[in-house]
């Protein structure tokens, strides 16, 4: 009491710490607290002593400045404590760690998504190579179908007639089938019946036709293991006779008689 | 002098009262202690319109704030003077103050200068009068550097020249004199 301390505490000069201490002081000790009153209201009436009187509209503005929100409840709970822990709970982190999870979760999207096209984009291409195939196949049976319809043709129609080519002297085991139209000049051979040795790359066979006494030519064919279907020859429209000869590539002009394999007469 | 009548409740229903908030402690606060509380912010902040603006602000904070005020802690006027005197100190030493300050042209220069050296004429300071003669100068000079100016007795003690345990010693006698001059 003789340093002087409850006069600071009054003053407001003093720390924290002292001050938390005269207060524990003042609870225990009756005669503290008593001492401390009187020094208060001292300073008090000092004060009321040195008092300056406000001006008078000054009184108005600051009531009016509290009251103005009388019935607003933030006028009345609002207090200091209040207010610093609104402070301190406010986390500012928050915002920036969800940007943050947002623009990984959108890569991530975004990669993913990718990775879902580039599957796509493979199958698309499979299913477009899938349709060429198809389409392919298709375009063989077709072309197929109108091929064997062709030839079902050549067995139908009456003004056909069929002439079996046998194998000369040269080559006797040699035949061939040959249908001929000389109403429509039309001119087919069968290759799956065809019995000929076969050719090299060097020479084809070649089809003649004897027109009163001269041979003309009615185009080449191959002796090969794809030969299956009947062929259709250059047209002519009357013959005594045909032959077949064996010729350099691509056909000679006139035939090579000594390279006859089959003939035939109607 | 012209208002009509002002308020006056005892200080526990003064406490009582500002505890629920009720209006008429508003108004019975300002009218027994704004007068008191003004004179302190005034020795602080010499321009009155900004003293008059801190001593709004005191208001306002004490109304706020008044759920961390107790009893067991003290007088009243004890906790509300210290809300005025640190807003009062926390106005004249930010920045805004001191550049309206800087600001300042001439003509407001020559009242200002006036009342900081304390020549103006102001009648409400005249029951001061017989107060000064029982309190010594030097105890004078330190009380109101500390209860009214804000000081710290460390900062006293430097302002005046005077060592720490005298400054104590003459606070301590100026409010025992105090004391005995109320009682």
């Amino acid at each position: 009491m003789e340093t002087g301390i409850l006069e600071l505490y009054v003053l407001g000069d003093i720390t924290p710490q002292e001050k938390l201490q005269v207060e524990e002081m003042a609870a225990k000790h009756p005669l503290i607290k008593a001492e401390l009153e009187e020094i208060e209201l001292s300073m008090e009436l000092y004060a009321q002593e040195n008092a300056i009187e406000p001006a008078e509209a000054l009184r108005n503005r600051v009531l009016g400045s509290i009251l103005t929100n009388f019935g607003d409840d933030s006028t009345f709970t609002t207090t200091a404590s209040e207010e610093k822990n609104n402070v301190i709970t406010l986390p500012a982190a928050k915002p920036n760690s969800f940007y943050k999870y947002a623009f990984a979760a959108c890569l991530a999207l975004l990669i993913a998504s990718g990775i879902a096209i580039m599957g796509l984009y493979n199958k698309l291409q499979d299913s477009y190579s899938q349709i060429a195939t198809l389409q392919n196949n298709n375009q063989h049976f077709a072309n197929q179908v109108n091929f064997k319809e062709g030839e079902l043709e050549v067995l139908r129609d009456s003004s056909f007639k069929f002439l079996k080519l046998q194998g000369t002297q040269h080559s006797p085991t040699s035949g061939l089938t040959l249908a001929w139209s000389p109403a429509k000049k039309k001119v087919w051979i069968d290759l799956r019946s065809l019995k000929m040795p076969l050719n090299d790359k060097g020479h084809q066979y070649q089809l003649w036709a004897l027109v009163g006494g001269k041979p003309v030519d009615l185009g080449v064919f191959d002796k090969d293991q794809d030969s299956t279907d009947m062929k259709e020859m250059k047209s002519i429209a009357s013959a005594d006779a045909f032959a077949v000869t064996l010729e350099p590539r691509g056909g000679s002009a006139s035939p090579t008689m000594d390279q006859m394999v089959v003939i035939g007469k109607f | 002098m012209s208002r009509k009548r002002k308020i006056s409740l005892s200080e526990d229903e003064l406490v009582l009262a500002l505890r629920n908030h009720e209006k008429i402690a508003i108004e019975a606060l300002y009218d027994m202690y704004s007068s008191s509380l003004f004179g302190v912010i005034s020795r602080i902040v010499i321009d009155t319109a900004t003293a008059e603006d801190v001593l709004q602000e005191t208001f306002v904070k004490i109304w706020h704030s008044f759920s961390s005020y107790s009893t067991e802690k003290g007088r009243l006027f004890t906790w509300m003077v210290n809300i005025a005197r640190n807003l009062a100190i926390d106005k004249i030493r930010s920045k805004d103050f001191k550049n309206q300050n800087k600001n300042q042209e001439l003509e407001n220069n020559v009242t200002s200068i006036d009342e900081q050296i304390n020549t103006i004429y102001k009648p409400e300071l005249l029951g001061i009068k017989d107060l000064v003669q029982t309190l010594k100068p030097e105890q004078k000079s330190i009380l109101d550097l500390v209860y009214f100016k804000g000081y710290t007795h460390v900062e006293a003690a430097e302002e005046l020249g005077i060592p720490l345990g005298t400054i104590k010693t003459r606070l301590r006698m100026a409010i025992q004199e105090l004391r005995k001059h109320f009682n």
